[in-house]
């Protein structure tokens, strides 16, 4: 009886199991002469008057009825309660996987899973997005001053996005330096590269096995062919100007450098390790104890 | 290895009754549990109809130049599967699994307002009759009768008297009016019971997703429904009384039809989506032995899906001459409905992951529903775009789009709630392997069908059709159309196979077949009458997990 206490309590009623009864609502047969007579009443005008005749003469009485069930008194009707212990049983058998055999630790003890153990700050995406972002810098001016033979053309084509009266300009106007577009280039790159920075501090953690390849080839990849198939509409007139050999590569020194400085990084523990309840708010648990193999490898 | 814990539970043993009695029990009830059921019932019944009529337009488009129907016939067929599927198959489903699984999560006896909740069923129970009596008006069932031609959303000056004489739009616009004052009464049903009555314990944070999500469906049906009730009124008036209110040759306005209608019909797709939610909100957890992962989030989505669905229903109408800033509004508003929908996804794929995924049934349809409700959500993406939308609008490919989402996210996630709850409603297990038949049969069939679809339509082919000439490079895209609309049929008279067969000879389930954590398993299968013999308290999200380890109980985590 003390699991019963746990679950149950008495609802303030006082009738729940003192009495053996349980007050329900009485059935009763007026709400669907109501709807019938509703109904009926509408039909009559796709059929015949007498059938709308019919129907008011339903709802009347219907009205009346239903009344009568709830005034002055809601009508009830005790229905026997007959309490006995029932096992709340399951046959179904939840087969557990083999887990790794790690340290114990205060997230690896319990029943729960905690994911993930480890972070890193918010700022060290921004730091990586900054690096980054210098060092995609540098394939953008090579590539600027092989072909353009200046390395304000890949600036001046970012900041083109931006300006509508630059669609019809030529390639030796984007050759030449300009504050304007200096600027809104600078802030657009400056601005796409700090997202994305955060972006891999907060995926890194995922993939801690192989930082290098993630980071530096497999999301600039995916991230390049996002844009290829998005630039049409983002920015027509990059999309028409832009080079993809050379934007890969950039894109490439953009994920190796952003990758290496966030890895060089210290990795918090997460507010979820330190004190579990934020993880269990966010639904980060699982039911039986199981941990991420590299974490734990990492904790050996 | 799942555990077993006794708690405090009542049986109760029942005299067997004669046939009269039954009857007369099912049709006096007040109880929210015969209620859903019977919505359920009727919601099926109107499902196998609706399917029917989706297979005789399918035979009619298999091959082109085909006579199969005629084209009133046509007409009539895929008006009336269009409304049935809406308002007398989706809706009154999805009502009636909330009817049944609202109090019995929340731990409540029964739902606010009982006596309105069988006034609800039962008027929109009548307007489904009244639709389909359509077909004995007029010229009779031979000639179809007076059944309606006007589709799904009966556009102005389409349903004025002068090009819709006879009663088949009032056939269609009483009905609509029927099931949308049943709709109302079952939301407003639905807000208080959430609002007022769940157990101790069980603060709006506790409360389970499947409730959070139809309060939130609840509120917009106020919002989304009344306009349809509204401009069946005023159509009605336009016939009935010679107002013009949609009369263009008399200064009315059929784009004020359309604003009427959409504000309702865009607003629907997520009322008849949001439930689906829930269910794989309940379904995935437990089947992958995890918490929800983010309910905040989740909760966050539903109240932000709910706002941002009222701002969208103008891109129906991107054709209609909306102006540069009503398309650049509508289509974005569109576009931004996807980011709560994406934290959706997100989070059950995050709930799943790490989890120990078990395949039963139920997790089979979740699973395909999530692959298949990101396929919908891509190509409404395409369709949002206004540039798209007016090469694309009235083609078949807006048919399998939202096909996509009717039948690949709503239906698959309703056979998953199926398979789930099923044990609870009849205290009988469906069988796994009619019920893997089931799912992978209806997936070929789905994917078959609404997939190829999109192909006719890029190629040009328009909707409601009644033929096509040879050589225009439909012939075979229609064909295998087809052939997969046939293939789900297959799969769906299995899964009434199942339904039925289970109901008396599936194995027994006993009161938590599925090792889940919600209230309604606390009870026994079917439960009693009054749910529970005492009241419920609850102390986290996760009631039967606490009851069930109470050397880790959730109560600890949440604060």
């Amino acid at each position: 009886m003390s699991e019963r206490a746990a679950m149950a309590h008495n609802d303030g009623t006082g009738h729940a199991e003192s009495e053996g009864f349980v007050q329900l609502p009485a059935p009763t047969i007026w709400p669907l002469i109501l709807a019938l007579g509703v109904s009926l009443s509408l039909a009559g005008l796709v059929t015949h008057w007498a059938i709308t005749v019919l129907g008011v003469c339903l709802v009347l009485p219907a009205i009346v009825g239903w009344f009568v069930q709830i005034f002055p008194h809601e009508r009830h009707e005790p229905v026997a309660v007959s309490t006995q212990i029932v096992p709340i049983s399951t046959e179904w058998i939840v087969h557990v996987r083999p887990q790794p055999e790690i340290e114990p630790s205060a997230a690896t003890t319990g029943r729960r899973q905690v994911l993930p153990l480890e972070s890193y700050s918010l700022f060290v995406g921004v730091k990586g997005g900054i690096a980054g972002g210098i060092a995609m810098t540098v394939p953008a001016a090579i590539f600027g001053l092989l072909k353009y033979h200046s390395v304000w053309y890949p600036i001046n084509l970012l900041a083109a996005g931006g300006f509508v009266s630059w669609a019809s300009e030529s390639d030796a106007f984007l050759a030449q330096f300009h504050l304007y577009g200096l600027l809104a280039g600078f802030a657009i790159h400056a601005f796409s590269s700090v997202l994305v920075g955060l972006l891999y501090g907060a995926i890194l953690p995922m993939f801690p096995r192989r930082p290098i390849l993630t980071a530096g080839f497999i999301a600039p990849l995916f991230w390049t062919g996002l844009l290829y198939t998005s630039l049409g509409i983002l920015s027509p007139i990059l999309d028409a100007r832009i080079n993809w050999l050379w934007f890969i590569v950039s894109q490439f020194a953009f994920g190796l450098v952003a990758g290496f400085v966030v890895n060089l990084q210290v990795r918090v523990r997460t507010p979820q390790f330190r004190a579990l309840p934020f993880a269990v708010r966010a639904g980060l648990h699982t039911d039986a104890p199981r941990v991420d193999e590299s974490l734990g490898d990492k904790n050996k | 290895m799942a555990t077993t814990t006794a708690v405090d539970l009542t049986s109760q043993t029942k005299p067997k009754k004669l046939l009269l009695q039954v009857a007369h029990d099912w049709l006096t009830t007040v109880d929210h549990k015969k209620i859903g059921i019977m919505y359920i019932v009727y919601a099926l019944v109107f499902l196998v109809i609706a399917g029917f009529m989706a297979m005789l337009i399918r035979i009619q488009l298999a091959v082109p130049n085909n006579h199969f129907l005629s084209p009133q016939v046509f007409n009539r067929l895929f008006t009336m599967h269009g409304t049935t599927m809406v308002f007398f198959v989706g809706m009154p489903i999805l009502f009636g699994f909330g009817n049944y699984l609202i109090p019995l999560m929340i731990g409540a006896r029964d739902m606010a307002f009982p006596r309105l909740n069988a006034f609800s069923f039962w008027i929109s129970a009548f307007g489904g009759i009244l639709l389909y009596y359509s077909y004995v008006g007029g010229s009779g069932l031979y000639g179809a009768g007076s059944a309606p031609d006007v589709s799904w959303w009966a556009y102005a000056p389409l349903t004025e008297k002068v090009f819709s004489p006879g009663h088949s739009t009032d056939y269609w616009t009483f009905s609509i009016l029927l099931s949308g004052i049943g709709t109302t009464g079952t939301a407003i049903n639905i807000v208080a019971t959430i609002l007022s009555m769940r157990c101790k314990g069980m603060t709006m944070t506790r409360l389970p997703l499947l409730p959070w999500i139809y309060l939130v469906t609840s509120f917009l049906v106020f919002v989304a429904v009344s306009p349809l009730t509204a401009a069946q009124i005023m159509i009605t008036i336009d016939r009935y009384l010679g107002a013009h209110f949609f009369d263009t040759q008399a200064g009315g306005s059929a784009i004020l039809w359309f604003h009427f209608f959409w504000i309702f019909g865009h607003p629907e797709v997520y009322i008849l989506v949001m439930p689906a939610f829930g269910f794989m909100n309940e379904i995935i957890p437990v089947f992958s032995r995890k918490a929800i992962f983010g309910y905040p989030a989740m909760v966050a989505a539903t109240v932000s899906i709910g706002f941002i669905s009222l701002s969208v229903w103008a891109h129906h109408m991107f054709i209609d001459g909306l102006g540069a800033g009503g398309n650049i509004f509508f289509t974005a508003a569109t576009m931004v409905i996807s980011v709560p929908t994406g934290i959706k996804i997100f989070n059950w794929l995050a709930t799943m992951w790490g989890g120990k995924i078990q395949f039963k049934t139920p997790m089979l349809f979740a699973t395909g529903f999530l692959f298949q409700f990101l396929g919908a959500g891509l190509t409404g993406i395409v369709l949002s775009s206004a540039p798209m939308d007016w090469q694309l609008n009235n083609t078949y490919f807006v048919v399998a789009h939202f096909h996509y989402v009717l039948v690949g996210a709503i239906l698959f996630a309703l056979f998953a709630a199926f398979y789930y709850w099923y044990p609870k409603m009849t205290g009988r297990m469906l069988s796994e392997r009619l019920g893997k038949w089931h799912f992978w049969l209806f997936v070929i069939g789905f994917h078959l069908t609404f997939d190829l679809m999109h192909v006719p339509g890029i190629l040009g082919m328009p909707r409601r059709i009644y033929t096509y000439e040879a050589g225009r490079g439909w012939d075979s895209w229609n064909m295998l159309v087809s052939a997969g609309g046939f293939i789900q049929a297959i799969a769906t008279v299995i899964f009434v196979v199942n339904m039925v067969w289970a109901f008396y000879r599936g194995r027994v389930a006993g009161p938590d077949p599925w090792d889940a954590w919600t209230l309604e398993w606390a009870t026994t299968s079917p439960p009693p009458d009054y749910n529970f013999a005492v009241p419920p308290s609850i102390s986290s999200r996760r009631p039967l997990w606490d009851l069930k380890h109470p050397e880790d109980v959730d109560s600890h985590y949440e604060y």
